[in-house]
């Protein structure tokens, strides 16, 4: 027959100490509640930013320039092979790439559909920087057709003035249909290329072209072999890193702003969260300790029950799991209702305050609910401990 | 195990002269199962020091003590609770229940941590000790007499190999330690236990086979 805890449970002088054991089970409900609303936040801001955030693999490509001021307006304020070298070489930039410029003069028009043509610039980036590279976006010595990558954002600023000059608006789709003649002219001669957009890019703000191209036409429609970017792409694990932001400000180099400015929003976010999390961290431990004292208390109480029990033969170790036992159903209905109401308040905020956007959910993430068991099983397992260390102590 | 020995112990706090006087004290000593052995002494010659040494309670002594060839010295809390509960039992001089519980209780934590007896012998062994009315009583409110009844039949309710008595008829008449000695033997024989009964005077109705001054 198994040796039943029962008889003995009245043993353990708990009553008299119930409003220290209430105050120890409220402590812990409040620290588990912020403590788990806090990574749900922590959670919830993450996704919505990780859709916002143009990033690849992980990374955060920003571009570069340097600050026109009435000071050094009129010098040379491109990034030489040092600047660049010199960005490389930071530990919170991964990598960096020119954009390189066309020395020459673009005139860009689309035939009879669009009567339109003006001068343009284009630009040749590094392949790993660009969010989209369609296959055929490439240029060998001879190729009548030049493959463009076209940004988002001008063809939405062409759509915004297209009615204004009787020009139709265009949909991604039909711009990638339309034939567009490139007119190149240089110090050494002229030519025509055919052009067709090949892809848009959210991510780049020009009109890239295969460096090959660029190079080619550098070289033989200007003469020029080497050429310096007035822009710099970054490659960066997060654009929000206090030293990269610290970094371009003393050198006077200026990043997307928009990007930054709801960077630093999103890093004072986690920021207020994480003080919350912590915060709700700290309630947690003063809460265990709380707890601890009460069970230390209970055992002080009991000290002579206890005692006489281990000398009639009772095993500490038994002892120890049994007492540690009783007060799994209140840990696991604490840190359970404490769930329950981040639940709630996860829905709460996914319905009222979001509006039920897709990016997040309405059930709390799975995270969330693994850090409440494991807050069940480091309680219960730093109980066991100690009572399991205070009845060693009363056995000598 | 069959066999308790206590080699050359002496109290932390007793002088070595002692050795001299007594027939434990710094001697050797092999006590068998089935032996009934008495030790006599007048107060203050540590009967009680002895029990509690053997029991383990107490670690402030000299010398050792060994059942069978394990130095009970080296005993984790977990060993003694096992030597308690399967080996050793002891009626306490000083009765040590719990004064808030039941007599039933009290008997019943005990038994059911190694049930050698059915629960239906509690109420039997009550009776026959003359405690049979007392069981839903609350063992604060019995009296010395009725508590160290209570304390002699727990005893009794577990497996053992030797049991210990440190003077177990302090509060208690000769009818009454008449009837509870009987008990204790039969209850011994039938585990074929040794009784180490450590007293201030010789009794008639414990047929020991070794005596020893202390």
């Amino acid at each position: 027959m198994a040796l039943s805890y029962r008889t003995i449970k009245p043993l353990l002088l708990t009553s008299a100490s119930g409003a220290s054991r209430w105050l120890s089970y409220t402590g812990l409900a409040v620290g588990v509640l912020l403590l788990l609303c806090s990574i749900q936040m922590f959670i919830n801001i993450q996704q919505l930013l990780h859709r916002q955030g143009i990033r690849k693999g992980g990374y955060d490509f920003i571009s570069v320039t340097k600050t026109v001021t009435n000071e050094n307006m009129g010098m040379d304020n491109r990034f030489s092979q040092a600047d660049i070298a010199e960005l490389k070489n930071q530990p919170f930039i991964d990598d960096a790439a020119p954009l390189v410029p066309n020395r020459f003069r673009v005139v860009a028009s689309a035939g009879e559909m669009i009567p339109f043509s003006s001068d343009i610039f284009i630009e040749a980036l590094d392949h790993n920087f660009i969010d989209t590279v369609p296959p055929g976006f490439e240029w060998k010595e001879g190729q009548e057709v030049v493959p463009v990558i076209f940004s988002s954002d001008f063809l939405e600023m062409y759509n915004v003035f297209a009615p204004s000059y009787d020009l139709p608006q265009l949909s991604q789709a039909t711009a990638s249909s339309v034939s567009i003649i490139l007119r190149c002219e240089g110090n050494l001669g002229s030519q025509n290329f055919r052009s067709n957009i090949l892809a848009f890019s959210d991510r780049v703000n020009s009109i890239l072209v295969p460096k090959s191209f660029l190079d080619w036409a550098n070289k033989n429609l200007e003469g020029v072999d080497t050429v310096k970017s007035s822009r710099v792409f970054i490659k960066t694990k997060d654009a929000n890193s206090p030293e990269l932001i610290a970094f371009l400000d003393t050198k006077d180099y200026r990043v997307n702003k928009e990007k930054t400015i709801f960077g630093r929003s999103k890093q004072l976010l986690q920021g207020v969260l994480s003080g919350l999390g912590l915060f709700g961290l700290l309630v947690v431990i003063l809460a265990l300790m709380l707890f601890s004292f009460y069970l230390q208390l209970v055992v002080a109480r009991s000290k002579d029950n206890l005692q006489l029990l281990l000398i009639l033969g009772y095993s500490p170790a038994w002892l120890s799991r049994k007492v540690a036992r009783q007060f799994i159903p209140v840990y696991f209905m604490v840190v359970l209702l404490a769930l329950l109401v981040t639940q709630l308040v996860q829905w709460a905020f996914h319905h009222y305050v979001m509006f039920d956007r897709p990016e997040l959910t309405t059930l709390v993430h799975w995270s969330v609910a693994g850090v409440a068991l494991l807050l069940i099983i480091l309680s219960v397992i730093t109980n066991y401990r100690m009572v399991r260390r205070l009845l060693h102590k009363l056995s000598y | 195990m069959n066999e308790m020995i206590i080699q050359d112990v002496l109290p932390a706090y007793f002088q070595e002269s002692r050795k001299d006087q007594s027939e434990i004290w710094g001697k050797d000593l092999h006590f068998e199962k089935g032996e009934l052995i008495k030790i006599v002494a007048p107060s203050g010659k540590g009967k009680t020091s002895l029990i509690h040494f053997i029991y383990g309670l107490r670690k402030d002594y000299k010398g050792r003590i060994a059942y069978g060839k394990k130095n009970i010295e080296g005993f984790s809390a977990e060993n003694f609770a096992g030597y308690r509960k399967n080996h050793v039992s002891v009626v306490f001089q000083d009765l040590r229940l719990f004064p808030e519980n039941t007599v039933l209780q009290n008997l019943e934590i005990k038994r059911q941590l190694k049930p050698y007896h059915p629960p239906e012998m509690i109420p039997t062994f009550a009776e026959r000790l003359g405690i049979g009315d007392k069981l839903d009583f609350k063992a604060r409110t019995c009296s010395y007499g009725e508590q160290q009844r209570v304390s002699i039949i727990r005893a009794l309710l577990q497996p053992f190999d030797f049991l210990l008595l440190d003077e177990p008829f302090s509060h208690l008449d000769d009818a009454n330690s008449k009837k509870a000695m009987e008990l204790m033997l039969e209850e011994s024989h039938a585990r074929n236990a040794c009784i180490i009964f450590a007293d201030l005077e010789r009794i008639d109705y414990f047929p020991y086979t070794r005596l020893f001054h202390l």
